[in-house]
């Protein structure tokens, strides 16, 4: 066979097409709705915007306020205009913590979605009390935070804690997991992995679920390797939900303050300070209200920015 | 069946964006939230004085606290309710409650939460429930020196109710174990120190891990040991003095001699005290009864005398817990008896040794509940005399110190020390102080 054939076979199976037929045609339908209907819709949503604009848009203007006036959390001060996010900026420690929190979020995106996404396919697969393996996998993602990361810190922290004397047994010196600057920041991002590729795992598994058998039948008639069926259809018929997953996991990543706060307190010496670990400090610590407001109001923006991006691909994604 | 095609159709662009930002939000939500100012029932009027408790040790200890606060019964049939506040993002509950008026009008709370609340106008100054302690003579009852840090310009902020007191514990055996004398000085400090590391324990207990503040004060106490501290006699900041320096130099030394352990920086309060237990920890500062803490009761931990500086200084750091009243009261005078007729029951918590920390009443330190403990006896009688507030080389306190406490300019200080990533003292003490200066300035 040759790889044309393959290749082209590939294509009609990522559509969900036998050999020889034409496919389903996207169609767009547009939806033409009565006058009446609209304001009967008007009026049932009526009650969930105020709501929203009440739970959120309260919050959002107050924190708008306190982020261009100096004070504190009990009374705002005089209005300083953009030097609380001038101040910001200009402060390396918040560029710190934007560098930590990048590469923690990097590292707990990809890296949750990788072992996620391993699972899902072996637990697709006919293994042994395959159900029982699912439910024990959910539990870092179950179990309180408060709990696993006591759990945590119970097996690094100390020198004679139990990861740390393994090391020693093996010979490889007795690494402080949560002392050390460097191993401190990668403790905390392997600890978020475990902590998130459940979600992953339920994410990709029930995109899996979705996918008709007969595709890879129909790739496999066709000649497509193990690897191909993996790389040109698993992947792309979940690609949808793989942004989904990375836009929420960004999103919980970005806002993580138990994971960081309660393993290592965003130490040693800020190395694991993330931007809301910084924001939380700043105001409730140096009782700083207008500068730790400004932090969270930058973090917003970004997040904003890095759905909006990431969305456009999902976008991208369905047009393919 | 094209499940792509039909995921598109059930999510929208608006869809998505309303997701996003919402999701997005929780930052912002999480900084200037209201928090869970939570309220007790039945307060704020008909002259039921609201008291809210910290959970200052067990739960026992918060039981038998609102048995007494709800004994109260004052003039005018005046009562009060309890309620208890948990640690966690207290100073938002407090601040919370207070704008909306739903605050307490007598409460205990952080050490320095009453300057931080003057300073905005909401505390009621107690001078009449000091003049109300002369004429029962609870006044003449004080511990000397512990109500001075509360006297302001403007009047009493606080009252003082129980001393959380730094104080240097060793475990005998170790000390045995290695041959070596207690130190009494810093010399022997350092020697101590290098004597228990051939043992295995180290000389310089401390931790700074997440939520813990024990290697905060350890640096402070050093500095105040050698008569120096953060601010200077007139309260103005003053990091870079040369006290300050040759006693950040010779932490360093410990640091670098591997007296203090390398993990230190990481260990958060349970980490310190499983030291402690595990006969890790040889000597270091710590709180009043640690062998309850830590649970070990065995005799083997012990309070040491008070280590004397290089220049002949003597001293420790105490943070001196307070009970403050509120403006937003139903009366002024309720809670002002309220607070006298609290003050007087204090002895009840300590009868029943619910408390972690010294008592402020002289009469207190010699119920035999607590001056069964040789350990107790030694720090009222050796280390209470010699404890000075974070206000050192000042005596007042101040909303300052807030900043101070638990600030980021400090954990930075104290960890870049126990890490050894300071290259000296005064480099280090030059960004702790520019570090709290821009804080203070906000």
């Amino acid at each position: 066979m040759s790889s044309t054939t393959a290749t082209s076979g590939l294509s009609r199976a990522r559509r969900g097409v036998a050999p020889g037929g034409s496919g389903a045609v996207p169609g767009k339908r547009k939806s033409k709705l009565s006058a009446q209907t609209t304001r009967t819709f008007f009026w049932l949503l009526l009650p969930s915007v105020v709501l929203l604009v009440l739970i959120h848009g309260y919050p959002l203007i107050h924190a708008a306020v306190q982020a261009t006036h100096d004070g504190d959390l009990l009374q705002t001060g005089n209005f300083v205009g953009g030097e609380n996010f001038a101040s910001v900026l200009s402060s390396p420690a918040f560029w710190k913590a934007a560098q930590f929190t990048l590469w923690f979020t990097i590292v707990g995106v990809f890296g949750s979605w990788l072992v996620g996404l391993g699972l899902a396919l072996l637990l697709r697969t006919r293994i042994p009390a395959g159900n029982t393996f699912k439910v024990l996998l959910l539990l870092p993602w179950v179990v309180p935070i408060v709990v696993s990361s006591t759990a945590w810190n119970w097996l690094v922290a100390t020198p004679d804690s139990l990861i740390p004397s393994i090391f020693r047994g093996l010979g490889l010196g007795t690494p402080l997991f949560l002392a050390d600057p460097t191993l401190a920041s990668i403790t905390v991002m392997v600890f978020k992995v475990w902590v998130s590729f459940p979600f992953m795992m339920m994410m990709i598994s029930a995109a899996l679920a979705s996918v008709d058998t007969t595709v890879y039948e129909a790739a496999s008639m066709d000649g497509a390797s193990k690897w191909q069926q993996f790389t040109q259809i698993t992947l792309p018929l979940i690609a949808r939900s793989t942004y989904i997953s990375w836009i929420l996991m960004t999103i919980f990543c970005v806002n993580d303050f138990p994971t960081i706060y309660l393993l290592t307190g965003g130490g040693p010496v800020s190395a694991t300070t993330s931007l809301v670990v910084l924001a939380y400090r700043t105001v409730f610590q140096d009782f700083a209200t207008g500068p730790g407001v400004a932090i969270a109001f930058l973090m917003t923006m970004t997040l904003v920015v890095i759905s909006v991006i990431l969305y456009r691909q999902i976008r991208k994604s369905s047009v393919e | 069946m094209n499940v792509q095609s039909a995921a598109t159709r059930s999510f929208s662009r608006r869809n998505f964006l309303g997701l996003s930002a919402a999701a997005a939000s929780v930052p912002l939500l999480a900084a200037c939230g209201g928090g869970s100012a939570t309220q007790g029932g039945g307060g704020g009027a008909g002259g039921t004085v609201k008291f809210w408790d910290m959970p200052w040790a067990t739960p026992a200890y918060n039981d038998s606290a609102k048995k007494i606060a709800e004994g109260f019964s004052g003039a005018n049939n005046a009562k009060a309710n309890y309620q208890i506040i948990q640690w966690n993002n207290f100073y938002q509950t407090f601040s919370s409650a207070i704008a909306s008026k739903t605050g307490p009008a007598v409460s205990t709370g952080g050490g320095f939460q009453a300057f931080q609340f003057e300073q905005q106008g909401q505390i009621a100054y107690a001078d009449k429930v000091i003049e109300k302690l002369k004429s029962n003579g609870q006044f003449d009852d004080f511990l000397p020196g512990v109500l001075d840090p509360f006297k302001s310009d403007k009047g009493y902020v606080a009252v003082p109710w129980q001393l959380d007191m730094r104080v240097f514990w060793y475990r005998k055996s170790l000390f045995e174990k290695a041959g070596v004398s207690l130190p009494t000085d810093w010399p022997s400090l350092l020697e101590a120190g290098k004597a228990l590391k051939k043992v295995g324990a180290f000389g310089f207990a401390t931790g700074a891990g997440s939520g813990n503040n024990y290697g905060n004060h350890s640096m402070i106490m050093m500095m105040v040991n050698n008569g120096g501290g953060v601010w200077n006699k007139d309260g103005e900041l003053d990091l870079l003095n040369d006290r300050n320096v040759e006693a950040i130099e010779f932490v360093r030394e410990l640091v670098s001699n591997g007296i203090v352990d390398p993990a230190a920086v990481s260990y958060t309060t349970d980490n310190m005290s499983a030291q402690w237990k595990d006969g890790k920890a040889g000597f270091g500062l710590f709180q009043v009864n640690v062998p309850q803490r830590v649970g070990d009761t065995s005799g083997d931990l012990l309070v040491a005398d008070p280590i004397t500086g290089p220049h002949g200084d003597k001293a420790t750091i105490v943070f001196p817990n307070n009970i403050m009243m509120y403006k937003n009261t139903p009366s002024q005078e309720a809670s002002e008896e309220f607070l006298v007729y609290y003050l007087g029951q204090l002895k009840e918590l300590w009868k029943q040794k619910l408390m972690s920390a010294l008592p402020v009443f002289k009469s207190i330190t010699e119920l035999p509940e607590f001056a069964d403990d040789p350990n107790n006896v030694k720090i009222v009688k050796d280390w209470q005399p010699i404890a000075k507030t974070f206000a050192a080389q000042g005596s007042t306190l101040n909303a300052n110190l807030a900043a101070l406490d638990g600030g980021q300019a400090l954990n930075q200080f104290s960890q870049s020390i126990l890490t050894g990533q300071a290259s000296d003292a005064k480099s280090a003490l030059q960004t702790f102080q520019s570090g709290l200066e821009s804080v203070l300035k906000k």
